[in-house]
């Protein structure tokens, strides 16, 4: 089991991925490291290649170029120590919720964990009857589902009773074993998804876009249960989104894409800090980073990368902490910002930047717009 | 009779289920296939119980009524004789060449259901990311089917054999006829797999339902189509230009040769190509 700071899981060389019916290539030398045991947001607009990127992780297409280690070695060797939820949370319609795990449990024979697949597909009352293992252990969101749970028994249904006992009954957002997967929403697919990936114990879960369908109490519920996983057992996670804002908080690790690449990486409070929002009367700022400026007048706003040779100015300007959806919107509208991975090497370290060999001194005039 | 058909079928049908799982067909892979194509599997044994019901039916029940029938009409002649031939013989040739043509069904089956919907809607690459290989899966997607192919493919053409060969006298054809031919000895089973290797590929290649089921169904028209315009091409006709009944086995072994032959290529090439894909 990996745990903070040993390991690796997710290297990519020079990774490019080219579709044959596509024109151009919808990855292209992207690079990139995922050390052990983050909970990681990999964020950008659509069709940047997220999916591509977690698709070749996941060994279900083969990179035209470069390569991609996962855990320490190739895909396909990795397959049975991550998990991996496709965007369309894919599942046979024909198959209940019931035969759908047990699915997953003769495909996952050596390492299935059934209580933690029901407890995921019918919700913690129904697949948790004995134990509380989550319990009071973590303030997590899980735990907070729990105390709910605890406050606001389901009628008739007591320790010891399984979901089968009780027909009719179902718990909020939980689902019935004989449901059929043809019949569930969008949402609910994607808790019997998460179920599968839950009841492999990966060290490793590859989730595509895993909250797009899901309502706020579900995301709630769920995003909870991924953090007490990766809390307990120490499990990456890697989730896609295009909405920044779903996952802020919640993840230790971002990776922003764009142009085929990642273009930022990181602790997303180091990128925060990496970067500083001046507002001040209009002036050269030529010697810093722009990563975006625009003015009205006299007056510019600019984002500024914090580790030029005269960063943070003093002179004059109004300095602000950037918001994360700031800081992400900003470089999805300038892809010729330079890119910028932090890597944290223990303590409050600073920011170690790559690739800035090649900044491009925009300049406030250069890039200011009308 | 003739069980090496199935191991034919490339070196990695093997491995996919008989080594690693024991050949327990309730756990597993095998147990997944079955379950998830277990409309498939009811059905396909209605038919093939209907047809053998028939075929018992037609020899222990209809045969002795019609025999009664027939010497009643002994003296108006022809035309009763060829009613009752009709009403004994269609019985067993129905079943013969729907058995016989199901192989156009196993290819629609095999190029839709099995994999190229699976392919298509994503469910595939949920198998392929639990603790199962694109490979196995292929393996364990064919080897199931091609296991129920051969036995109960064996189990009818055993049962043809004894039905067809119980009352010559009350029918018309004879074993040149193209149900006949193949429905008396393996080329049928080999049928059945071809048709799941040229499905299996066509689902592969195309990854969508519809087109696989298409092309796997006019691909096995070709083959079979050709097989049987020159099934007298197959074995040297005797002196007089004619094919004795005693070439029956020789031609039908070719024939059968030609098939397996290509159920080997496709499926070889089904997973060649899956392999190549995927990482």
């Amino acid at each position: 089991m990996n745990r903070d700071g040993e390991g690796t899981a997710l290297e990519a060389v020079g990774l490019g991925k080219r579709y044959r019916r596509r024109r151009g290539p919808v990855l292209q030398d992207c690079s990139f490291h995922l050390p052990a045991g983050r909970i990681c947001a990999l964020v950008g607009p659509n069709g940047t290649g997220k999916s591509t990127l977690l698709a070749l992780a996941a060994g279900l297409i083969r990179p035209t170029e470069g390569t991609l280690k996962v855990l320490g070695t190739t895909p396909a060797r990795a397959r049975e120590r991550f998990a991996y939820v496709a965007q369309a949370k894919p599942l046979p319609p024909q198959l209940t919720v019931a035969a759908t795990l047990r699915l997953g449990a003769e495909l996952n024979r050596a390492r299935w964990d059934r209580e933690a697949a029901e407890r995921i597909a019918y919700g913690p009352v129904y697949a948790n009857p004995y134990a509380d293992p989550y319990g009071e252990e973590s303030g997590s969101a899980y735990g907070d589902m729990h105390g709910e749970a605890a406050a606001d028994p389901v009628p008739g249904v007591g320790p010891g009773v399984g979901p089968n006992l009780v027909p009719g009954v179902v718990r909020e957002g939980g689902l019935h074993p004989r449901d059929r997967i043809r019949s569930l929403s969008g949402g609910q697919r994607t808790r019997v998804a998460l179920a599968l990936a839950f009841g492999k114990r990966p060290e490793l879960m590859l989730l595509d876009e895993p909250m797009a369908d899901l309502d706020p109490l579900a995301r709630r519920e769920l995003l909870g249960a991924l953090l007490g996983e990766a809390a307990e057992h120490g499990t990456t996670i890697v989730m896609s989104s295009h909405v920044v804002a779903e996952l802020e908080g919640v993840c230790d690790h971002l990776f922003l894409m764009g142009g085929g690449r990642i273009r930022l990486g990181g602790d997303p409070e180091q990128l925060l800090a990496a970067h500083t929002l001046l507002t001040g009367p209009a002036r050269d700022l030529s010697g810093h980073t722009v990563v975006e400026s625009h003015g009205t007048g006299r007056q510019l706003t600019a984002l500024i990368r914090t580790d030029g040779p005269n960063s943070p100015p003093t002179d004059g300007w109004e300095t602000a902490a950037p918001s994360l959806e700031e800081l992400l919107l900003a470089h999805l509208r300038n892809p010729e910002a330079p890119d910028l991975f932090t890597e944290e090497t223990g303590g409050t370290g600073t920011a170690d930047m790559t690739d800035v060999t090649d900044v491009t001194d925009v300049t406030g005039e250069e890039n200011a717009r009308p | 009779m003739n069980t090496g058909p199935s191991l034919n079928t490339g070196p990695s049908l093997n491995s996919g289920l008989s080594l690693r799982t024991g050949l327990s067909l309730r756990t597993g892979l095998p147990w997944t296939v079955l379950r998830l194509h277990r409309a498939a599997l009811i059905v396909w044994g209605a038919f093939l119980l209907a047809a053998l019901g028939t075929l018992v039916w037609q020899v222990e029940v209809t045969a002795d009524s019609v025999r009664e029938g027939m010497s009643a009409c002994a003296r108006t002649g022809g035309l009763c004789r060829r009613q009752a031939v009709i009403h004994y013989g269609g019985g067993i040739s129905w079943a013969s060449t729907l058995v016989y043509y199901s192989f156009f069904a196993v290819a629609a089956f095999a190029g839709g259901a099995l994999v190229g919907r699976e392919l298509e809607n994503g469910t595939a690459e949920l198998a392929w990311t639990q603790s199962v290989s694109p490979t196995s899966w292929l393996a364990a997607k064919l080897a199931v089917p091609a296991l129920l192919l051969v036995a109960g493919g064996t189990v009818f053409v055993l049962v043809f054999r004894w039905a067809w060969a119980a009352d010559r006298d009350l029918m018309g054809d004879d074993w040149t006829f193209n149900d006949v031919f193949a429905a008396r000895g393996p080329a049928l089973v080999a049928y059945g797999l071809c048709g799941l290797g040229v499905g299996a590929l066509a689902g592969v290649v195309l990854r969508r339902s519809l087109p696989a089921v298409g092309v796997a169904c006019a691909g096995m028209y070709v083959v079979n189509h050709n097989l049987e315009e020159h099934r007298g091409d197959l074995w040297p006709t005797a002196a007089n230009g004619l094919h004795p009944e005693s070439h029956y086995w020789p031609m039908h072994l070719v024939e059968t040769g030609v098939v397996l032959g290509v159920a080997v290529v496709a499926t070889g090439a089904a997973f060649f190509v899956l392999r190549r894909r995927t990482g």
